[in-house]
């Protein structure tokens, strides 16, 4: 029992989060993803202090301008700007808001599904679980995006639908491994002797269960937000998603799109967001992966 | 001892693994001979570097390992000095190896005839009809019964006998002048390693082959060896013929050995067992490898480590008692 | 091999019900297409009528139930704005998908094999660099964006190759090289680590022991057996690569299932979402139990039982 619960005492938690720390410092990619991450979510959280103008300011005395290095450009808009004169790099800061706040909380929408369905299934077994296990199959033949669309052309787009949406679509990887881990806790024996004694199911579920999950779940959740802010994005450039006046990087990059042949910048910039953000995200859960949870193969 | 009867010639190998904190070495300073015709046994507990010894002649060292120093002569070639091309000329033709686990050794995916053909084909240039045949013969001298329709079998529907005896016919298959066994009867039953070793022995006589037997089971060198190296921390501690070993061994290593071997014709023996374990090869003890374990040790053997003494008849030693008190030892 | 394929269809049904359920489920709550296809200044009694007429206000279940008989006799329902079944109209798009998604995947399996069996056999090298990184960048990018910058650079500034649309096979390279950079990306990932594992294993020393040449022993004793956790985990995928596809075909404008189901979305033509839905859904399904046969055609360690 004693190595059972050293698993959640305090003192090993502090532990590890200093030895997670440190071997930060040794993962190139990992810092990389670190730092990509804090300066993204510090530009989302300081965006009216940071963006130089407002994102949906029209200003049709400068429509279309290139960015302030290339010729022709104007030095007030670094980024320059899009056809109905906006400036660029305001908007790219405020995208990040939307494709953050999405990502984030669809995630841990999925992860909060993914646990019920998950831990009802393991527990309860019989038909409980293999109903449940045929809806996950379900999931798996369904693309995620066309799930999404289908959804948001009943609901209606909004960013609370996007969110419910995403999270809805996502949760089944977390059930499988939830599903998983129960029914191995299940069979050992300390759980099989505390249930005999009338120990609560919601204690053996935070004592064992969690514990054991946490690792995975932490890993998972990293990488599904990098996925997760992409397809947010896929959504919104097919006029989907976020819909204006708020700013979000896939409208900005569908925008673009009608200027791609004189105004590269409108449709470059804001992939290039896109991109650099998850790069960051997936460098930061590779990283993870290798720390936390060694079973899984790289 | 004519020259042109020496096989394998084994001049001071060294083989070491880079690791983070620099190289390990992992066999150091070990040399001998292999003669036509002969088993040599090279005996050891796990990590004394009895399988780094046979990879290093078979060439298939590889990153992060390297050999350092040392010559290793098949038929007066030296082979450390070889390309890889010519290198792979060798490998499966004129030195074969048989390796520990018949189960995980072949490949799940292809059929028995098929990875015994491709060395046949391979070095003799033969096409598949008449690699076929050859196969089949093959299967048939290891003492596989229905040979034909094992030619066509996965390895998965074969015991694990059975697939040694693949083993051993595709390291037969070009008829090799040097046979690596490392361990080759461990992972089998014990009626079963007796009709392995049996058929070994077999083939031996027939073709003359010089065989390496790898073993930490001294039953199988009883059976089958002429002359035992016994290797403890990388390097050889003892080497002599096997009677010699058996009747009078020097190094306490070796009779430390022998003492954790039950014998069948003493009854009521207390069986001893050597206390502590082999020292990894990056916290070898200063002065004789052996020093933390041995039951004789002086203040000499925690400073120097002891040469290889040669003795008469042709044994060797590495220990201060030896070298001091000449042949007789407590 | 026939008892397992019975199996393995049988498991379909649960699977495709639920999926029925889900789906009829969506476009109940959406409410009813009546007032679309009325003219706006219809009376109240017109569109009392018209539901009743498409028995659109009988309860949940009843209309569940005749929708599901509909689905047993392959009628998905009728298109509002093509005014003809649904399931000929998206069944008439299906191949322009499937060829987008197979040239897709040539794509990726030609930049996926040697990339992840070369990074594999030369661990730590420039090449297992260039390979890994260059997998973590193609997942981190948007298809539809690279597939923006590829109209950029091939086909607005250099002017090489059609910016849109389908016809030949240079219609084809862009948005087959969209598509497959993702799949290729995640692929070159699982075959470097596949043949890592593979290469450690006790009959590659066999195959070398052997004097096999190095080529030999990668592709001959190391790949095949490294594929068969590659199928299986890329079929899986089969739905992130036709969702992938939906994005992919609206960049290009083609003329594919995506570009339908978009249209069908934003029309709020549900016959058509359905029976989209439901292809793709088997479709997926399909592609899985190939894979599984496939995999067992390569392994004969596995039986059908």
């Amino acid at each position: 029992m004693t190595l059972i619960r050293s698993k959640t005492e305090t003192p090993n938690t502090q532990k590890l989060s200093i030895s997670l720390l440190k071997s930060l410092l040794k993962s190139k990619t990992g810092i990389v993803g670190f730092i990509i991450l804090v300066a993204v979510v510090v530009v989302a959280i300081f965006a009216p202090i940071l963006a130089p103008y407002d994102p949906t300011l029209i200003n049709p005395t400068k429509m279309l301008k290139p960015p302030s290095w290339i010729e022709g450009g104007d030095p007030s808009h670094l980024f320059g700007t899009d056809n109905l004169g906006r400036d660029i790099l305001s908007r790219i800061i405020y995208g990040s808001r939307v494709s953050l706040l999405v990502g984030i909380s669809a995630v841990v929408l999925a992860g909060i599904i993914g646990m019920l369905v998950g831990l009802v299934a393991g527990f309860y077994g019989g038909w409980v679980d293999m109903i449940l296990m045929r809806l996950v199959d379900s999931f798996l033949a369904i693309p995620n995006i066309l799930f999404a669309l289908v959804f948001l052309a009943v609901f209606g787009p909004s960013v609370p639908t996007l969110i419910i949406v995403i999270g809805v679509t996502n949760w089944v990887a977390y059930a499988r491994i939830v599903r998983g881990e129960t029914l191995s806790v299940k069979e050992r024996e300390f759980v099989k002797a505390a249930r005999t004694i009338g120990v609560k199911n919601s204690l053996i579920i935070v004592r064992h269960i969690l514990p054991n999950v946490m690792s995975s779940f932490i890993v998972i959740s990293t990488l599904s937000v990098a996925s997760t802010i992409i397809l947010e994005a896929s959504l919104s450039f097919l006029g989907l998603g976020i819909q204006p006046p708020t700013v979000s990087w896939g409208g900005i990059l569908s925008d673009g799109r009608d200027y791609l042949a004189t105004s590269w910048w409108l449709a470059t910039l804001p992939g290039l967001a896109i991109t650099v953000t998850v790069l960051g995200i997936i460098f930061l859960g590779d990283w993870l992966r290798d720390v936390l949870d060694p079973r899984t193969e790289r | 001892m004519s020259e042109s009867n020496v096989v394998l010639n084994v001049q001071q190998l060294h083989t070491s693994f880079k690791t983070n904190s620099g190289y390990v070495q992992s066999v150091k300073d070990v040399s001998f001979q292999v003669q036509k015709g002969e088993t040599l046994a090279i005996v050891g507990e796990s990590g004394s570097g009895k399988s780094v010894t046979a990879l290093s002649i078979m060439g298939l060292i590889e990153k992060p390992g390297v050999i350092e120093k040392g010559k290793i002569e098949l038929e007066q070639v030296d082979l450390t000095k070889i390309n890889d091309k010519e290198y792979r000329k060798l490998r499966g033709n004129d030195i074969a190896m048989i390796f520990q686990e018949p189960l995980t050794s072949l490949n799940p995916l292809f059929t028995i005839g098929n990875q015994i053909a491709e060395a046949i084909k391979l070095h003799q240039g033969l096409d598949t009809k008449q690699a076929k045949v050859n196969v089949i013969e093959l299967l048939k001298r290891v003492g596989i019964p229905r040979a034909e329709k094992v030619y066509y079998s996965y390895p998965h529907t074969l015991s694990g006998g059975m697939r040694q005896r693949v083993m051993i016919a595709m390291a037969l298959s070009c008829k090799p002048k040097l046979l690596i066994a490392d361990e080759p009867t461990t992972a089998l039953d014990v009626t079963i390693q007796a009709q392995i070793l049996e058929l070994m022995k077999k083939l031996k006589d027939e073709n003359n082959t010089a065989i390496i037997l790898i073993t930490h089971d001294l039953g199988v060198v009883a059976e089958m060896a002429d002359s035992v190296a016994v290797m403890y921390a990388g390097q050889i501690v003892e080497f002599a013929d096997v009677f010699t070993i058996f009747a009078d061994p020097k190094h306490p290593y070796t009779q430390g050995l022998l003492n954790s071997t039950p014998k069948f014709y003493e009854k009521n023996e207390v069986l001893q067992s050597i206390k502590g374990t082999v020292p990894t090869s990056n916290s070898m003890p200063i002065g004789c490898r052996f020093n933390p374990r041995c039951p004789y040790v002086t203040q000499k053997c925690l400073n120097e480590n002891p040469s290889l003494k040669k003795l008469d008849s042709g044994r060797q030693v590495r220990c201060w008692l030896v070298e001091e008190e000449g042949e007789t030892l407590v | 091999m026939i008892k397992f394929l019975i199996k393995r269809l049988l498991e379909f049904i649960p699977v495709l019900l639920i999926i029925s359920f889900i789906v009829f489920t969506l476009v109940f709550v959406a409410g009813d297409p009546v007032a679309l296809l009325l003219p706006e200044d219809a009376s109240q009694e017109d569109i009392e009528n018209l539901r009743e007429a498409l028995g659109l206000d009988r309860p949940f279940i009843v209309q569940y139930g005749t929708y599901l008989s509909g689905l047993l006799q392959g009628d998905f329902g009728k298109s509002f704005r093509y005014n003809s079944d649904a399931l000929p109209i998206v069944l008439e798009r299906l191949p322009a998908t499937i060829e987008l998604a197979l040239s897709a995947m040539v794509v990726a399996i030609i930049i996926a094999i040697p990339m992840g069996v070369w990074s594999a056999s030369k661990r730590n090298s420039f090449v297992d660099l260039f390979a890994t990184g260059g997998s973590v960048l193609g997942k981190a990018m948007p298809n539809f964006w690279l597939g923006i910058m590829l109209i950029l650079l091939f086909s607005v500034t250099l002017g090489w190759l059609p910016v849109s649309g389908r016809g030949s096979w240079m219609h084809l390279i862009l948005p087959a090289i969209t598509l497959g950079t993702g799949i290729a990306a995640e692929m070159t990932r699982l075959i470097r680590s596949s043949m890592l594992e593979i290469l450690s294993q006790d009959y590659i020393r066999t195959a070398k022991s052997k004097g096999l040449r190095k080529f030999l022993v990668i592709y001959k004793h190391a790949f095949r057996n490294s594929l068969i956790p590659v199928i299986t985990i890329t079929a899986l995928q089969t739905s992130t690569l036709v969702g992938g596809a939906l994005v992919t075909e609206t960049v290009f404008s083609w003329p594919g299932l995506g570009q339908l189901l978009i249209q069908a979305i934003n029309t709020r033509d549900m016959a058509i979402v359905q029976a989209s839905v439901f292809v793709i859904a088997i479709l997926v399904i399909l592609m899985n139990l190939i894979a599984d046969l496939l995999y067992r055609v390569l392994d004969p360690r596995i039986k059908y039982n």
